[in-house]
């Protein structure tokens, strides 16, 4: 089917008046025209006329009728293979539709005939395949849209699918491929999770849980039997043992071992003691043998040491007598030079005390003279000191603050400034006499001078000669007196703390004081040069060489005499005692000589004496020494005697501590005998006790029925796992074959967008919602995008390309259907559009496409054939 | 004549922890039953007593439950006689069982724990060869050979364990040799340890289980009645059954086509007996689809009968074919799933595992479109 024509009266803004669009094309036909102008109008109304039954007024058809009402009426012309016709529909009032055959003009159909007639052009309405070749503004067929509107443009998808490719249940299985799929994925998740994980829970995770256990069960009761039979073994082990341990002959042995090495032991022991006893007797006897032996010795060297002391003896007391002589003589001399020494000194002695004398004569004298000078020093010291105290005592009186009389100073001045303002506002009175009555008039008796201002206050009394008394009275404050009166009041206190009557006395004090002050000054230094020390110390030194001067004055001896003599006594004394000091060593040499002598003689005698004593009497020595002589022999036989009795002992020596190790080893090869049994025997005991209690326990069996449970276990995991490998291998080959044969199914339309897709984007491919049938993913540079995530621009770019492919579809199974894009490419550049526009042309070689669009600038050099909207007006026919 | 009953491998407190929770109880409570069983068929053949080679208990330790019930009722059989033999589960190592059974030791019943002749009558003698040790190392019975017994008395062999050593690693030691009897100049030997009754030679016999605890020897529990008529006679023995569950383990042949669930029900017993059986199906052969998930629901909807039913298809192969494949779908995405499974699991190239997968998941596949419907 092409459009020829299309003409539209009192539809929407067209009210009262219609428009035409004639010469529709084949290939791309383009209307653009501003906003407002009615494109979107004519695209309702070419929509009407093919999917609105003329005799309803659904919504679509109410959104045709003018504002001011109104029966719109919609015209198209179309070709199609059997010929040329033209439809006309108008609703609501005069509602009709007609067909002519625009070859003969003839009225082909009319009403529902008409209508079967357009239905057949478009295949069973809205639904049918050729709906969605209509793209309208801004409606990229992607966006979210009503449910309802959204299942009719699937199934319109659908069907043409189904048209081309067969049906799709019978391709994809449909609800029964569905349900099993359900049924296959229900069984599957009971047992595992989507990742093919246990799933907790569920029937095949208890039985794994189930396996686990009983494993661990088995194991343990394995380990049980096992320390059972370990516990068996051991016991049966423990009682050979103890069999052999206690074997009656076997004891008896080991017993008969320890008597006979207890015997042996016995044996060696007596011996032993034996051959001890020979021994000490043998040690006593060589004991008594060497003591004889030692006293004989012994006193034989005393008997000769005895005549050897004698002798030196004698040459001793020769040699003390010699030093004794020696003694006797140095002492002599020594007495003499002490004496000698003693006669110097005595000399000395004498002449020092001379000379001593000389000197404290002469001292006394030279205080004697010193002290008359002292004396009168003193004096005058004393002088001036009662001159400075009296003069002190006179400065005292005399001295007055100097500041004090500089403030009389200053008061006087003040009292006479304050007087003579005073005077100066007081009423004054004067008197000029004439000639002859100078003096007539007296004030208290005074006569009142002539021609001079005089001064009253208070009240005057003026006695004038021959007249009478005058009483002048002045009635003044006495403000300024009082200022005065303090002034002289300070005055008066000044000069009495003074002690003078006036300011000239007080000069006169101040410049007396001043002379005196100097006057002491002078005292000062002279006391200060005649005793600078103090006359204390004067007084002091007056008396020390008073006390000095009190001496015998007379000298009586030349001192320098004196003084010689002194010299060669002392040399003399010098002399004596160097002589006394040469005696003296001879002296202590010839006192140690008889020391020494003495004392070796002391030695000598007293060894001597020592010796005697033991040796006793001289008459009995021979007979003792012989007598122990005699003892000597006696000792020397018993200890030959006792070494012969020793002797054979000794060589017949047992080895006793053999017999004792030998003892002990037999003994400790019994203990440990009897030690092992009886640890055998606890062993046992507990052997028993363990084994008694597992015994009883069944744990055989326990154990048999685990491993027998753990193999029904294993045996049902297996099953779940091959039923889970089974459900899983079922699913994998049922996915396989629906998106094989979704594939399959959508391989047309694929085939179709794929060269379209080529003429806009490089290397992507589209994959299709197997739901809605619509784009679902794009893929590009090996990335995969969902579509509603691409841009404005992409998408109608794709949703307009998507129903060219479903067109030339429909073209090819010999339905040609026209395209009408109603602003598809809103969102789109102008490059993109070229490009489009470029697919377009290529398509339109046996496709129609209607573009309508508000882009007049941008769609005015893509070519195509340019439509344009005429006024119109229908045959009043 | 001498007459006795000779079996084996009772195994009283064998708990059976391999099979369901409510089964245990019956199987254990079954095994204690023998005894009484036992002793019934003794007296219904006159024999004088039960020789029983071995393994009597399960384990070295059973309950003291376990062990004084089981005393007990033999002693309530007396006069019978029994003779118990240490086996390798019960053997000598086992010291406190047997002291046990010492001490409680009822008149009438004989333990044969020494290698030296027992007399159980004036002209019979029995030399028992009791197992040392779970795994003595050696042939026990040797000592037979030159055991001297009175002069015209019966000779009887009682012994536990293997006479063919099948396993390749163990050494061949203590393999009893199988010509004891003519060796010894034994009238009989008892033998004990194979669950199934085994006719080694004239007189020699292995008696079997007289309750089976296993699948794999397929057989009725039974014990053997032994009659000797007098020294060096051939022995007469008559196979006495014994046991209260069958434990079977039929097999199912099927071919493509089949009706396998009918076929199934052919094999199977029908009324209260299902109570006391223990059945696995061992299927082979080749099942269609259908087959495959009918076969899966009948036995499901059979199983409450039995005291245990249970399927075992290892060796069942699906036949596939395009009607099969055309029930699940005949095109489209279901069909293709399909087709890709059943292709894997005819791969060759692929491991038996991963086909086996494939094929259980295309059954699967199958199960899921006919529980949908079409």
């Amino acid at each position: 089917m092409r459009l020829r024509a299309l003409r539209l009266h009192n539809v929407k803004r067209f009210a009262g008046h219609g428009v035409a669009i004639e010469n529709i094309g084949d290939g791309v036909n383009v209307l653009c025209a501003a906003n407002e102008y009615g494109k979107s109008t004519c695209f309702e109304a070419l929509h009407a006329l093919f999917f609105q039954p003329h005799t309803g007024t659904p919504e679509g058809v109410r959104l045709l009728r003018p504002y001011s009402g109104g029966n719109p009426l919609i015209e198209a012309d179309i070709v199609t293979v059997e010929g040329k016709y033209r439809l006309t529909k108008q609703f609501y009032g005069g509602k009709r539709a007609s067909v002519i055959d625009l070859s003969s003009g003839r009225l082909l159909a009319q009403a529902d005939e008409a209508e079967a007639f357009i239905a057949g052009l478009i295949r069973g309405g809205a639904a049918g395949p050729a709906g969605l070749l209509w793209v309208r503004q801004g409606i990229t067929g992607i966006e979210k849209r009503s449910k309802s509107e959204e299942e009719g443009d699937k199934r319109v998808r659908e069907g043409l699918l189904s048209s081309v490719q067969g049906e799709v249940d019978a391709l994809t299985g449909g609800r029964r491929m569905a349900d099993i799929t359900a049924r296959c994925n229900d069984e599957l998740d009971r047992l595992v999770t989507s990742t093919l994980k246990p799933k907790k829970g569920g029937p095949y995770a208890a039985a794994l849980d189930e396996h686990d256990g009983l494993l661990e069960e088995e194991q343990r009761l394995g380990a049980e039997v096992t320390a059972l039979r370990e516990a068996l073994d051991k016991r049966r082990s423990t009682l050979k043992r103890l069999a052999e341990l206690e074997n009656a002959d076997e004891a008896l042995e080991r017993r008969a071992a320890i008597a006979a090495a207890e015997a042996a032991l016995e044996a060696a022991r007596s011996h032993a003691e034996a051959l001890k006893a020979a021994e000490a007797e043998a040690a006593l006897a060589a004991t008594r043998r060497d003591a004889a032996m030692l006293a004989l010795q012994g006193f034989r060297t005393e008997r000769e040491s005895a005549a050897r002391q004698r002798g030196q003896l004698t040459k001793a007391h020769a040699l003390r007598d010699e030093a004794l002589a020696r003694r006797s003589a140095a002492m002599a001399e020594s007495d003499r030079a002490m004496a000698e020494v003693q006669a110097a000194e005595q000399e000395e002695r004498a002449a020092r005390d001379l000379l001593a004398r000389l000197d404290t004569a002469l001292r006394a004298r030279d205080a004697a003279e010193r002290l008359a000078d002292l004396r009168k020093r003193l004096e005058q010291a004393e002088e001036a000191r009662s001159r400075i105290e009296d003069g002190e005592a006179a400065l005292a009186v005399l001295a007055a603050p100097a500041q004090a009389v500089d403030e009389l100073q200053a008061l006087e001045v003040e009292i006479a400034g304050l007087r003579a303002a005073e005077a100066a506002t007081l009423p004054s009175l004067r008197m000029e006499y004439q000639s002859d009555a100078a003096g007539a008039v007296t004030i208290d008796g005074k006569p009142v001078p002539h021609a001079q201002d005089q001064g009253f206050s208070g009240a005057v009394r003026l006695d004038i000669v021959g007249i009478g008394a005058l009483t002048l009275r002045s009635n003044r404050p006495q403000q300024g007196d009082r200022a005065i009166e303090g002034a002289v009041a300070r005055h008066r206190d000044l000069l009495a703390s003074l002690g003078v009557d006036s300011l000239a006395a007080a000069r006169q004090r101040q410049a007396a004081a001043r002379d005196k002050a100097a006057e002491l000054a002078l005292a000062r230094q002279r006391l200060n040069d005649l005793a600078p020390k103090g006359v204390p110390h004067l007084h002091a030194d007056v008396m020390r060489l008073t006390a000095l001067s009190t001496g015998d004055l007379e000298l009586g001896a030349d001192p320098d005499e004196a003084r010689r003599q002194l010299a060669l006594a002392e040399q003399r004394v010098a002399r004596a005692r160097n002589m006394a000091r040469e005696t003296l060593p001879l002296r202590g040499q010839a006192e140690t000589a008889v020391t020494t002598a003495e004392t070796a003689c002391a030695v000598i005698a007293a060894e001597l004496a020592g010796l005697e004593a033991t040796l006793g009497p001289e008459t009995t020595r021979d007979e003792k020494q012989r007598i122990l002589a005699d003892d000597m022999a006696t000792q020397l036989a018993a200890y030959e005697a006792s070494q012969a009795r020793a002797a054979p002992l000794r060589k017949a020596a047992h080895d006793l501590s053999g017999a004792e190790a030998a003892l002990r080893r037999t003994r400790a090869v019994h203990d440990a005998a009897t030690q092992e049994a009886s640890r055998l025997h606890v062993t046992l005991a507990d052997l028993n006790g363990h084994i008694r209690a597992r015994a009883d326990q069944a744990v055989e069996e326990n154990w048999h029925e685990a491993s027998e449970k753990l193999a029904l276990s294993a045996e049902r995991l297996k099953r779940f796992e091959m039923e889970i490998a089974v459900l899983g291998r079922l699913r994998a080959a049922l996915v396989a074959a629906r998106s094989a044969a979704r594939d399959l199914y959508l391989k047309p339309v694929i085939s179709e967008l794929r060269p379209l897709l080529g003429l806009l984007f490089d290397d992507i491919s589209i994959v299709f919602d197997e739901n809605t049938l619509l784009p679902h993913t794009v893929r590009r540079n090996g990335q995969d995008e969902d579509v509603v995530r691409l841009s404005g621009g992409m998408r109608e770019q794709l949703s307009v390309l998507t129903r060219l492919a479903f067109a030339r579809l429909l073209a090819r199974d010999g339905r040609p259907t026209p395209v009408i894009l109603d602003d598809a490419l809103v969102y789109s550049d102008d490059d993109r559009i070229e490009r489009m526009f470029d697919a377009l042309h290529r398509q339109s070689r046996d496709q129609q496409i209607l573009v309508f669009s508000c882009r007049q600038r941008a769609f005015s050099k893509l070519g195509g054939n340019v439509l344009q909207m005429n006024d119109w007006t229908p045959d009043r026919a | 004549m001498f007459r006795f009953i000779h079996s084996s491998d009772l195994h009283i407190g064998k708990r059976f922890g391999n099979m369901p929770e409510d089964l245990r109880g019956r199987l254990r409570e079954a095994r204690h039953g023998i005894i009484a069983r036992l002793a019934g068929q003794a007296r219904d053949h006159d024999a004088t007593g039960i020789v029983l080679a071995g393994d009597t208990f399960d384990s070295e330790t059973p309950t003291p439950a376990m062990r004084r019930q089981a005393l007990a009722e033999m002693a309530d059989h007396a006069p019978l006689r029994w003779v118990l033999l240490p086996g390798n589960h019960d053997s000598l190592q086992a010291v406190e069982l047997w002291n046990a059974v010492h001490a409680e030791l009822p008149d009438n019943v004989m333990l044969a724990d020494a290698p030296a002749p027992m007399m159980l009558a004036p002209d019979v003698a029995l030399l028992p060869a009791p197992c040392t040790a779970r795994r003595p190392g050696r042939d026990l019975t040797e000592w037979m050979d030159g055991a001297a017994t009175p002069e015209g008395a019966i000779r009887l062999g009682l012994a536990h364990g293997a006479i063919q050593d099948f396993s390749e690693d163990a050494a061949a030691s203590d393999v009893i040799a199988p010509d004891r009897a003519a060796r010894a100049g034994l009238d009989y030997l008892a033998l004990g340890d194979w669950h199934g009754h085994v006719a080694v030679n004239a007189r020699t016999h292995y008696s079997g289980t007289p309750e089976p605890d296993r699948f794999k020897h397929d057989a009725p529990g039974e014990a053997l009645l032994v009659s000797i008529a007098g020294r060096a006679a051939a022995p007469a023995i008559t196979r006495v059954e014994t046991g209260s569950f069958v434990w079977r383990t039929p097999s199912l042949q099927l071919l493509s086509g089949h009706d396998a669930a009918a076929s199934l029900s052919a094999l199977l017993p029908t009324g209260a007996v299902r109570r006391q059986a223990l059945i696995r199906i061992m299927a082979s052969g080749r099942v269609r689809l259908a087959g495959r998930t009918a076969l899966a629901a009948a036995i499901a909807n059979m199983a409450p009968d039995f005291a245990y039913l249970e399927l075992d298809e290892s060796a069942l192969a699906i036949d596939c074919e395009s009607e099969d494949l055309d029930l699940i779908d005949r095109a489209g995405a279901l069909r293709e799933a399909a087709q890709a499974l059943l292709d894997e699991s005819t791969d060759e190239t692929r491991s038996g595992t991963d086909r086996a997968v494939s094929r259980a998941a295309l059954v699967r596949l199958f199960s899921y479109c006919e529980a949908i419907g079409a």
